[in-house]
């Protein structure tokens, strides 16, 4: 009897109460490093101007408009407004290759994420991703013209 | 009321008087460190080199009968040279506006154009060791206006105006670390930027609509605020803000559109004789008419071919003379800035004596600009001719003293930031040991 006793103490012990399952809570990774975080270089005012045309035209700047870009650069001592004159003329020339209307609203993300690695030489993260479908999707004046524009006057497009 | 209820009422509300700021007739307010003696200062730099002989002596003749008063006709060997001008605009000569000093003095460091240059608008002299890729290293006349006058004005105030490129550009402010890009003039080089070349890049931009702007700003609010450096601290330039910055694309777009018209390059009835020191104070008009800048140095330099031809030097002092007596009478025509404006004129230093070897088609030697650093001129006194220049100071009568000449040695160049300094109501507010005292000034003898 004692015996018996004891084997049920002992089979209780391994069979009436088993493990659960552990199950793990989680997000998938997700890239949240800062946009443009490794770049610490800013460009110079004739590497600004080259890589803006190669960006828009598509070629290397002729050296006569190098020269004049150069020269109306040191015009003005306010060099944001000259920058922005001189993105927004080449925004007005119909020779630039610039992405159709229909391509920012058809797949808004594979136009940001061409147009971030185009002027920015990177991948837009997921929060840049979220967030310019917002920018896009909810703005009819958003459009590749002033995407270019407001992209190529940033504070990073200046940095490399 | 008890004598001691009286003595003390009287003290309180006479502290409440020298601690409150003043509130002038025209409703500005200012603080109590300084008044202003009035609310506009241009300063004219007749620079490229100009010989005292030529300009207030006359030793060809009155070649400057728009600021200068008396002396003959010119010299008939070159006087056939001379281009034709229209009659000034004014009804006097300017110097009865108010004081000529005619043995002013540009006294220390090399007598070179950007020397001098930095010497007027930072009020210091400058050595050997200037260097001419960098903004100077005292602050200029632009960063103490905006940083020390009460209140604190936008760069849409004060501007430099300058005739060329090179390194005049960097005069807009110093690279001193109490001052910098953030007290800073708005620079303009308009012969360069409202050129072909410069409508060629920047002439037809693309004009955003309203909805478009602000789509802009929504993105520039996104993309600027992740990335972690600004193009902003120092690298840009003077930053204007928003408002700002928009109307002086208007403004810049308005140039380009009048540079295009007959009228414009014949606003001065001169157009077949327009030369670039002309040209450069014609856009200063403009900035005048427009923004009614607080404080503005312009300057001119074409003289300077005086290198090689003394004859076109003379040609161009007359040119030079007639674009001031323009600039005078936009200001004075200009409501806002007529009758409360001081205009200061000065060359930045002068000519040699002693010719070079280049002699032009009249038979006239030129002339180069270097003066010896050691103080007894190398034995020579000839030899301190290039730093000896004139002043030329006009205003209200209740400001400057009127048709007054200053013909013994008196005032140096370092005396006008002072000067600008005081009329403007800040010179008390600058830290000791930037400039000259004021009350050490004796340019002080052009005012009231």
């Amino acid at each position: 009897m004692k015996k018996i006793l004891f084997i049920i103490l002992i089979g209780s012990a391994f069979f009436s109460c088993s493990e659960e399952k552990k199950y793990q809570y989680g997000l998938d990774p997700v890239d949240v490093t800062l946009g443009g975080g490794q770049k610490t270089n800013q460009k110079s005012t004739t590497e600004f101007i080259s890589i803006a045309y190669s960006d828009l035209y598509g070629t290397i700047i002729p050296q006569t408009k190098l020269v004049n870009l150069s020269i109306a650069y040191s015009s003005f001592g306010d060099l944001k407004i000259i920058e922005q004159r001189i993105i927004s003329n080449f925004l007005n020339d119909t020779t630039i290759h610039l992405p159709t209307v229909p391509a920012v609203n058809g797949d808004t993300m594979l136009f940001i994420t061409n147009t971030y690695k185009k002027l920015y030489n990177r991948e837009p993260n997921e929060f840049e991703k979220f967030k310019w479908q917002d920018l896009v999707r909810n703005n009819t004046a958003v459009t590749p013209t002033t995407i270019y524009f407001a992209l190529m006057t940033s504070d990073e497009y200046r940095f490399y | 009321m008890k004598r001691r209820d009286f003595i003390k009422r009287t003290a309180l509300a006479s502290a409440g008087v020298f601690a409150a700021p003043y509130i002038l007739p025209s409703g500005r307010l200012f603080a109590a460190s300084g008044l202003r003696r009035v609310n506009h200062v241009v300063f004219c730099l007749y620079a490229g080199g100009v010989r005292n002989l030529e300009s207030v002596h006359m030793n060809d003749g009155n070649l400057m009968t728009n600021l200068f008063s008396g002396g003959g006709s010119i010299s008939p060997d070159i006087a056939g040279a001379m281009e034709s001008l229209p009659p000034s605009p004014l009804s006097a000569p300017l110097q009865t506006y108010g004081t000529l000093f005619k043995e002013f003095r540009y006294k220390q460091g090399p007598t070179g154009h950007y020397n001098g240059h930095t010497v007027a608008v930072t009020g210091r002299y400058v050595d050997t060791d200037l260097n001419i890729r960098e903004h100077p290293r005292n602050p200029t006349i632009f960063e103490y206006y905006r940083k020390h006058n009460s209140p604190q004005q936008s760069s849409m105030n004060s501007w430099w105006v300058a005739n060329s490129l090179g390194p005049y550009p960097a005069l807009n402010y110093s690279s001193s670390s109490d001052y910098g890009p953030d007290y800073g003039a708005n620079f303009i080089a308009p012969t360069s930027l409202i050129s072909p070349q410069g409508f060629d890049v920047l002439g037809n931009p693309r004009n955003f609509a309203s909805p478009e702007e602000a789509a802009i700003s929504n993105i520039h609010a996104f993309v600027n605020g992740i990335f972690n450096h600004s193009y902003s601290d120092g690298s840009a330039g003077v930053i204007n803000n928003s408002t700002d910055a928009a109307l002086l694309q208007a403004f810049i777009s308005d140039l380009y559109a009048k540079a295009q018209t007959s009228q414009f390059q014949n606003s001065w009835n001169a157009a077949s004789v327009m030369n670039n020191d002309m040209y450069n104070m014609l856009f200063a008009t403009e900035i005048i008419k427009t923004f009614k800048p607080e404080l503005m140095v312009v300057n001119m330099q074409d003289v300077d071919v005086c290198h090689f031809n003394y004859t076109e030097y003379a040609n161009n002092l007359r040119k030079a003379d007639f674009a001031v007596a323009q600039l005078w009478n936009t200001i004075q025509s200009t409501p806002g800035m007529a009758d409360d404006t001081v205009l200061i004129v000065a060359p930045e230093h002068g000519r040699n004596f002693f010719t070079n070897t280049s002699v032009d088609a009249y038979g006239r030697a030129a002339l180069d600009h270097t003066a010896p650093n050691d103080p007894d001129f190398s034995g020579d006194p000839n030899l301190a001719m290039a730093r000896d220049i004139f002043c030329l100071v006009v205003g209200p009568p209740s400001v400057v003293r009127q048709n007054q000449v200053i013909n013994t040695l008196m005032g140096q160049s370092t005396e006008i930031v002072p000067a600008i300094a005081n009329l403007l109501g800040f010179d008390d507010a600058i830290p000791a040991g930037y400039l000259r005292n004021w009350a050490n000034c004796e340019i002080q003898a052009a005012f009231i």
